[in-house]
């Protein structure tokens, strides 16, 4: 779904992905078409004029929700005479609108017939790579004056696509035709409006109501200047890192998602475009992320996820009281429950990070408001982390779905099949507990703590609390320690036993806190010594393991948000070189991106390959990738909240030059950071 | 013997206060519709605070399903989102009164929960 000449634009959840004509025509191995909802409105969407295809001779993306076409008809050989000119403007923004231009350049008056093929096999968004052979309701089109009708009937489940012209059309059950005369140098422009309803039996949309941003293309752009004059502005010395920002900051702002209950609101969904949806685990992390630039997204990420909090359990949704959820879809599987995600709750981290993310908002903000507000469900959560998580009974956070037919197996970030394997390469038993979830454990009680004692007035509570963490670090200090390694664990399995392999997870156990000081020299060691480090950035798995594969998904690949998180975790035990080392790593990588960092790239060396190997994925930009620099330039300048004010110990490398960050939103009204590039990596990097 | 669905609005009405809905206000009303007859129910939710009545008055959010559905969502049968994204309930107003209010109902009755090893081996 990565392919490099396949056209995406977006709003919300609405997303158009087409050829570089701008045509549709999908398969189950061109996942094409215009998708709203979790759902394909559009799977067929060809032009021709006078029966001929036309070729692109460009197009340009102009914003996240337009592009423009242009095109000749005939084949490549000879569309260098070509007499027409077509132009194909589009926009996503509630509807899908395209312009269609044509341009006569002869010198004789000529008749055209335009003709628009359009279908819609309406697949959910998890049927989109699978031949789709046995819909279960019924397809059907209707042809009227003035509209073209497409639609899908299943019960009461209905999803309707309308098609409208601005100028007069023939509409037909395979789509619909203008005949045009045009003279010399005429042109002549259509402007036809694609419309996506989800149709309940009175009528309704089922979206009424909860269009993030106005539909209308000024609307879309002026949200867009304002979301960029509201963020700190960077300047950089080499304009590397400014870039590099820039473009995170523009597809943060295409990552915005309104879900149906938030009348508006946004919160950064996970990756564009087929995870255009609330993902506990990827919105909390990306809120984190980004908090110095944009602290409004954790408001909204918390509030929604509170809102949404489990309260039963559910076997199907893997739902128990406290959970934070882990997916939330809108389409016929979900309808159907074929798929769990109505929503679905199978992760164990998101729920601990919900209580990391409310105390570290409130550091930034002094949002004490919103910390009183979901006192109760930080509450469910930690209650969550100690009756429900703790599966075997020895104080660790465990998962085992009871969905299996369609939950996940592996209920960490690492969530691929294969993620979790001993030395010897065999997988472990059910259920499992992986190590930095113990650690986003420890520091969520911490956090709780000071929330309890500071604004929630239960020092009792407080006190429980921090001594549940202190037996929790001395526990997993005990129980984690690979001795021979000089590391901790991946995971534990059922028996207790350690699941040693070497891993990016301990990065995450220096960000949680969790790392007993004796023993954090050892770790960071690891963390920028061959076997993890390449050179760009921390490995998933490290070499020499036997499941390591510099393009294993979860087995040796890098993956920008690890290795921010990762950073942040060194500064945070004061290893600020090996971070600023890291942090040096992943932001070149970047700049060979075009600023835009991918989800994942090969775990090769980097003398080897010289530049960063892209992990072919679905989705690109990935919500968590984008908020890596910004994470980052946080861990760099050490930007740290400090008794009401904003602390600033920036440790940047010599090739970086000056950094300045400004006007960064928080407790403090708005304040300016500046750094210098003085620490030398030359010797870390070898 | 009562309806699931008259049992479960009458324990609420019991109760009075439900803690999930300590943050909500609002007034949601169910019509239950069943050929041309059609029952109602009306909750008045002040920050967690119920009454409840079976009348047909205004509201800020109407919720429209077949008795037999709203039955079998209040006992854990079916799912109010599921039902939701399905067009087999309808929604006229405020839908996040609908989505606050639905975590109130029970899970499905045979769901066990989570299985713990070590209560499986004291067992």
């Amino acid at each position: 779904m990565g392919d490099t000449n396949t056209i995406r634009i977006l709003d919300g959840n609405t997303f158009v992905v087409s050829e570089d004509t701008g045509d549709i025509e999908a398969t189950p191995s061109e996942p094409t078409g215009l998708f709203s909802i979790d759902t394909r409105f559009l799977s067929r969407w060809v032009l021709t004029i006078n029966g001929e295809r036309l070729n692109s001779l460009s197009y340009d993306d102009l914003q996240y929700y337009e592009a423009r076409f242009f095109l000749v008809p005939g084949m490549a050989t000879h569309y260098v005479d070509a007499k027409l000119s077509v132009i194909r403007e589009r926009a996503v923004g509630g509807s899908f609108r395209e312009t269609l231009t044509i341009l006569n350049h002869d010198e004789k008056a000529v008749d055209l017939e335009i003709r628009m093929e359009a279908a819609s096999d309406f697949a959910d968004l998890f049927q989109v790579k699978d031949e789709i052979l046995n819909k279960k309701g019924e397809i059907y089109t209707e042809p009227e004056a003035d509209r073209l009708r497409l639609g899908y009937r299943r019960g009461n489940f209905r999803r309707e696509t309308v098609i409208s012209s601005s100028e007069p059309a023939r509409y037909d059950h395979g789509g619909f035709a203008y005949t045009i005369h045009l003279e010399p140098n005429e042109q002549w422009q259509s402007i036809i409006d694609v419309q996506t309803f989800a149709i309940g039996p009175g009528g309704r949309d089922l979206r009424m109501g909860l269009r993030a941003h106005g539909t209308e293309r000024l609307a879309l752009q002026q949200d867009l200047e304002e979301w960029i004059a509201r963020a700190p502005k960077v300047n950089s010395e080499h304009g590397r890192v400014a870039a590099t920002y820039q473009r995170s900051l523009v597809d943060l702002a295409a990552l915005r998602f309104s879900p149906l209950s938030l009348g508006g609101q946004t919160l950064p969904a996970a990756g564009l475009p087929w995870f255009m949806t609330m993902f506990g685990r990827d919105s909390i992390l990306t809120c984190l992320q980004v908090l110095p630039f944009a602290p409004e997204l954790s408001k909204t990420t918390l509030r929604i996820l509170g809102a949404l909090q489990g309260t039963r359990f559910d076997d199907f949704r893997d739902e128990d009281p406290g959970r934070i959820l882990h997916e939330m879809r809108y389409g016929e599987t979900s309808s159907f429950e074929e798929q769990p995600h109505s929503p679905y709750y199978g992760s164990v981290d998101a729920t601990p990070l919900f209580v990391v993310l409310l105390d570290e908002y409130e550091r930034w903000s002094g949002d004490v408001a919103l910390v009183k507000e979901l006192e109760r469900e930080c509450r469910a959560a930690l209650k969550w982390i100690d009756e429900y998580a703790d599966l075997v009974g020895n104080g660790y956070i465990w998962y085992e779905r009871r969905n299996t037919d369609t939950g996940l197996e592996n209920q960490c970030w690492k969530d691929s099949w294969d993620s979790i394997s001993y030395r010897d390469g065999t997988l472990p038993p059910f259920p499992r507990a992986t190590c930095e979830v113990q650690g986003y454990a420890y520091d969520a009680k911490v956090r709780a703590a000071r929330m309890a004692r500071e604004f929630w007035d239960d020092p009792a509570y407080a006190d429980q609390l921090e001594r549940e963490a202190a037996e929790l670090k001395e526990r997993f200090n005990r129980d984690w320690w690979v001795a021979d390694g000089g590391y901790y664990a991946l995971a534990l399995d059922p028996k207790g036993r350690q699941v040693d392999t070497l891993s990016s997870n301990i990065g995450h156990l220096l960000w949680s806190g969790i790392v007993d000081q004796a023993r954090a020299e050892q770790v960071a060691q690891h963390l920028v010594g061959p076997r993890l480090f390449s050179g760009w950035g921390v490995r998933t798995l490290a070499e020499g393991e036997v499941r390591y594969n510099p393009i294993g998904y979860h087995n040796g690949t890098i993956w920008p948000f690890d290795n921010s998180f990762i950073a942040w975790g060194l500064r945070r035990y004061g290893f600020a070189e090996e971070a600023a080392t890291i942090a040096n790593g992943i932001l070149d990588a970047a700049t060979y991106f075009d600023g835009r960092l991918p989800e994942a790239f090969g775990g090769y060396q980097r003398e080897l390959t010289k530049f960063p190997v892209e992990y072919p994925t679905a989705c690109t930009p990935q919500a968590w990738s984008t908020g890596t620099p910004l994470l980052l330039i946080r861990t760099m300048l050490g930007l740290e909240p400090h008794e009401g004010h904003l602390a600033v110990d920036p440790r940047l490398p010599v090739g970086m030059g000056r950094i300045e960050v400004l006007d960064i939103p928080g407790r403090w009204g708005r304040v300016d950071a500046f750094a210098r590039g003085r620490l030398d990596l030359h010797n870390l990097a070898g | 013997m009562l309806d699931a669905t008259t049992r479960f609005f009458e324990d609420l009405d019991r109760r009075g206060y439900e803690p999930l809905l300590a943050k909500t206000s609002g007034t949601l009303r169910f019509d239950l519709h069943q050929g041309a007859q059609t029952t109602h129910w009306l909750l008045q939710i002040d920050r967690g605070n119920l009454q409840i009545a079976q009348e047909d008055r205004e509201a800020d959010t109407v919720v429209g399903a077949d008795p037999r559905l709203f039955d079998a969502l209040v006992s854990g049968g079916d799912n109010a989102i599921a039902a939701l994204l399905r067009g087999d309930v309808t929604v006229v107003g405020d839908l996040r009164l609908l989505l606050q209010f639905e975590r109130v109902f029970p899970g499905p009755a045979d769901s066990r929960g989570p299985r713990r090893v070590f209560a499986r081996e004291m067992r």
